[in-house]
């Protein structure tokens, strides 16, 4: 079964997704600042690739940008919310938002790819019963070519197909913001280029993609691709 | 809007059920816990019960005791007058004078002489419930003829019905059984008539008085109209006041209550750091996925949720197991023991109300590196 996906709301939301001003971080204990007065907007409807050498302050942005840090020196704007200041709940909040794909795929062992994919809507605030879920999570996983693994825990999946699976669950509640770190790192080309289109339909929809990532093969799949280096930002093709 | 995804619910007992191993380990140690528990407080129950257990069976509204007897296993004598004084009160039915010593049983099969509790009491009035009052009346109306405490210890043999047994030199017919039950001193006791007890003891006064008030009679102020007519050397109480003076008084006098306290302490303590070390171990083993959800939105009222669950399944399924388990040593103790050692609503809500807060604590106290995480870290 398939399942429209309603654009976004872009009328009620600003023009950027994401807007990063002047910000720098540095960790706890350590001199060297990790990231050096970047700046960075992420329009909507916008894929953009974040690349750069190990240290180069990438995934210190993306984790700035999710609201998994707490901001040290100048400003993130996310989905209308600026991030300085921000509260605890407020932040969870926002948090909800945003699909979030980790390099690991931290699935719960105990539980099939519905019940993970069930489990997440959970965050949606219309907060869908099962049946809607369900018809969510068959189109999704039936995208990332995973249908018949619906009832599949982890255990009876292979590594490609569980980070299938925790890509689906960032994007069961279509978010409009999607932060992804090296999602395709385990996975095969065909897999990899699934996930990309699927990204990309979800980008042509309304919402917006930050992806940290080496793979030079999607950078062609990206508006823009920024380099880093040093916790600056080098260039941006 | 919903406030819950139903996909929330029984995710605590799907984590733990993923793994049997753990859940079999954590539930028997929940049980282990719980059966200490209840071994203490059914030992501390069944001590306080026997020591209290002439109050529990009297079948009477009031009691008569001399003021100097501050436990009823000080066997001070009450002056017969003042019963008697009593039985002149208008709202006063009846006083039954209960005395009680104690005599010499000979052991019919080996002839031991061993010391056994008499309580007496006029043939026609039973003061105790302690089986059928007609039955009891009938065989104390015989002269010589006696009845033995079926729930007295093994140590007096096997007691038949009509055979007869030698108290203080004298032989005496076993013509029944009534249930008493003995407590922590005294291992069995005969019931006997007045007649008999005085015919041997002819200067003894009652240890006690049982009242029987005339039919909508208010009790409180029948004593009190009782105690404003006597002088102050006698007290009156009801049975269950004295029952619970009696329970004041074991508890103070000796320290089982600490004893049995610090056990069932012992119990919780195990109980609680077994819950403890699983649900640590159970999150600590998916600290990345926990992780994941928080970082994804999930807020801590959700994590509290799924441990409290786990909480919840392993103290109910670790009550039932370990009831189960103390059921069996129960039937032990009492037959060890001949104490009066067993279930009641009390303990048994009150252990599990322990169970359930012990591992609510422990999952809490498990949930804390959770509380604690960076989410950040996951990238």
């Amino acid at each position: 079964m398939n399942v429209r996906i309603e654009p976004l709301d872009v009328k009620a939301a600003p023009q950027s997704a994401v807007s990063i001003v002047n910000v720098s971080y540095r960790f706890a204990g350590s001199h060297r600042a990790i990231l050096k007065g970047v700046d960075l907007t992420l329009a909507k409807g916008e894929f953009v690739i974040l690349t750069g050498p190990s240290g180069a302050g990438k995934t210190t942005l993306m984790t700035l940008v999710g609201a998994l840090r707490a901001m040290q020196e100048g400003e993130i704007t996310v989905l209308g919310a600026k991030l300085s200041g921000l509260d605890a709940e407020r932040q969870l909040r926002l948090r909800r938002k945003i699909g979030f794909i980790f390099q690991d795929h931290n699935l719960f062992d105990a539980l099939t790819a519905f019940e993970t994919l069930w489990l997440t809507t959970a965050l949606d605030e219309k907060k869908p019963p099962r049946q809607e879920a369900l018809v969510r999570a068959e189109a999704l996983l039936g995208e990332l070519g995973l249908r018949e693994h619906l009832h599949d825990k982890p255990g009876k999946l292979s590594t490609g197909q569980k980070q299938r699976v925790a890509i689906a669950r960032a994007l069961i509640n279509e978010p409009p913001l999607i932060l992804a770190d090296e999602p395709t790192a385990s996975l095969d080309k065909v897999s990899s280029d699934s996930v990309i289109a699927l990204i990309k339909r979800r980008v042509k929809l309304g919402a917006s993609a930050l992806m940290v990532t080496h793979d030079a093969r999607i950078f062609a799949a990206a508006d823009r691709v920024v380099h880093m280096v040093d916790g600056k930002i080098d260039r941006v093709e | 809007m919903k406030l819950l995804n139903s996909a929330e619910w029984g995710l605590g007992l799907r984590f733990l059920g993923h793994n049997p191993l753990r859940l079999a380990a954590a539930l028997s140690g929940v049980a282990v816990a719980v059966v200490i528990m209840f071994v203490e407080l059914g030992l501390l129950l069944g001590v306080l019960n026997s020591q209290a257990m002439v109050a529990s069976r009297l079948d009477a509204d009031l009691v008569v005791m001399n003021r100097a007897r501050v436990d009823l296993h000080k066997w001070t004598n009450v002056d017969g007058i003042r019963l008697n004084q009593i039985a002149a009160e208008p709202d006063v039915a009846q006083v039954i004078p209960i005395y009680q010593g104690t005599m010499g049983f000979r052991n019919p099969p080996d002839l031991s002489i061993r010391r056994i509790v008499i309580f007496a009491f006029p043939a026609n009035e039973v003061p105790f419930d302690i089986g059928n009052p007609e039955k009891i009346s009938n065989v104390l109306r015989i002269p010589g003829s006696v009845l033995f405490d079926r729930l007295s210890r093994p140590i007096y043999g096997e007691i038949r019905r009509g055979q007869d047994v030698e108290l203080d030199g004298t032989l005496f017919r076993m013509a029944g059984f009534v249930s008493l039950g003995p407590d922590v001193v005294n291992d069995g006791a005969v019931v006997m008539s007045e007649g008999d007890w005085l015919s041997r003891h002819p200067n003894d006064q009652p240890i006690m008085g049982a009242v029987r008030l005339r039919p909508g009679t208010d009790v409180h102020e029948a004593r009190a109209r009782i105690l404003a007519a006597l002088p102050d050397d006698v007290i009156v109480m009801t049975p269950d006041e004295v029952r619970s003076r009696e329970f004041a008084f074991t508890l103070k006098a000796a320290p089982i209550g600490i004893l049995f306290g610090i056990g069932m302490l012992a119990g919780l303590v195990i109980g609680a750091i077994t819950c403890y070390q699983i649900l640590f171990n159970e999150i600590v083993d998916r600290f990345a996925e926990y992780a994941t959800l928080r970082a994804m939105g999930f807020s801590s009222r959700f994590f509290r949720r799924v441990i409290l669950e786990q909480a919840a399944f392993l103290s109910l399924g670790g009550f039932l197991a370990g009831a189960a388990l103390t059921w069996i040593a129960y039937l032990y103790l009492a037959y060890a023991t001949s104490l009066a050692v067993g279930f009641d609503v009390f303990s048994s809500v009150f252990v599990l109300m322990l169970t359930v807060g012990m591992t609510v604590m422990a999952g809490l106290f498990a949930l804390r590196p959770v509380a604690e995480a960076d989410p950040a870290s996951l990238y």
